[in-house]
């Protein structure tokens, strides 16, 4: 069998059919948590602080947050209703035990007490496991602040990436 | 075939053009009746006693509408409000509206009138 246009045409479907295959399978990239596809949540809770992946809290936590916005950590961030319902039923779906559950999920939803609604990311078991080794003077840092100022370290927090190759600490 | 051409032109002008800063203003000024730069600046500058967190506009907001400032308590970086350096600052009134329900309480302790909104932004858009 010489080359001709049957095997030409079989080579480019089947390099077609590949480069397909792999755009599609998953990254497998653990590091990056699911965020609310309504631009509403980067837009009302993103507006003050990072909008956090809901995949880092039980719904528990959500719900309650979401139970108290009169009273946000100090602040009055209560919501329109429309927006209040849409928000916490995003949140609720993508919560660490919520329904689509990855591993890094499970292993965050793993450290957190049953009995326990952690009101703060900060506080779980997972995120102090993996921030042990940063020193306290880095969290002062004027441009980094607080360990709730995810965005300062991990560049594209607000889309739910934390991988470890995109971190970049800020030298002042 | 013409008619609904045109409406769907037209219909995706309507949608895609957000206010200018200079409407939203307007607009304030239509409820407050006139609007001062000077009262906008001091607004934005003064000290006040009674807000639930902050002294100052310029505590989260920095001196200079026209670099970003920094959430005191989160410390998330917050955008310049200056509309000469920001262009989405000032074009969506309900946005305008929820910001100063939001951050009035904040500074002054009680929500701010209509003359101190259309104050606040005339000073905002007056920033060159």
């Amino acid at each position: 069998m010489g080359i001709n246009w049957k095997s030409l045409l079989t080579l480019a479907l089947g390099v077609t059919g590949a480069a397909m295959w792999i755009a599609q399978a998953p990254a497998n990239d653990e590091t990056a948590f699911a965020m609310p596809s309504a631009k509403t949540y980067v837009n009302e809770c993103g507006s003050c602080h990072t909008a956090y992946a809901p995949g880092m809290l039980p719904a528990r936590s959500w719900h309650q947050m979401m139970n108290g916005l009169a009273n946000h950590f100090g602040e009055d961030a209560e919501l329109d209703e429309p927006d209040h319902f849409a928000i916490l039923k995003e949140l609720e779906t993508l919560a660490a035990d919520g329904t689509y559950v990855t591993m890094r999920m499970r292993r965050i939803n793993g450290l957190i007490p049953p009995g326990s609604t952690p009101p703060r990311i900060t506080e779980t078991g997972f995120f102090k496991y993996l921030h042990d080794e940063v020193p306290a003077h880095f969290w002062r840092r004027k441009s980094i602040g607080s360990p709730a100022n995810c965005g300062a370290c991990h560049p594209r927090a607000s889309e739910g990436r934390y991988a470890e190759r995109e971190i970049r600490i800020p030298p002042q | 075939m013409k008619t609904p051409l045109f409406l769907t032109a037209s219909l995706l002008v309507s949608t895609a053009q957000a206010d200018t800063p200079q409407q939203v203003l307007e607009g304030l000024v239509a409820q407050a009746g006139s609007a001062s730069t000077m009262r906008g600046e001091h607004l934005f500058r003064g000290k006040f006693s009674g807000g639930k967190s902050a002294a100052s506009c310029t505590e989260c907001h920095g001196g200079d509408a026209r670099t970003a400032g920094q959430h005191i308590k989160t410390h998330k970086r917050i955008e310049p409000m200056a509309p000469v350096v920001n262009r989405e600052r000032f074009t969506d009134p309900a946005k305008v509206q929820k910001w100063f329900r939001r951050n009035c309480p904040e500074v002054l302790g009680r929500a701010c009138t209509p003359q101190e909104m259309a104050d606040f932004t005339a000073y905002m858009v007056s920033i060159k």
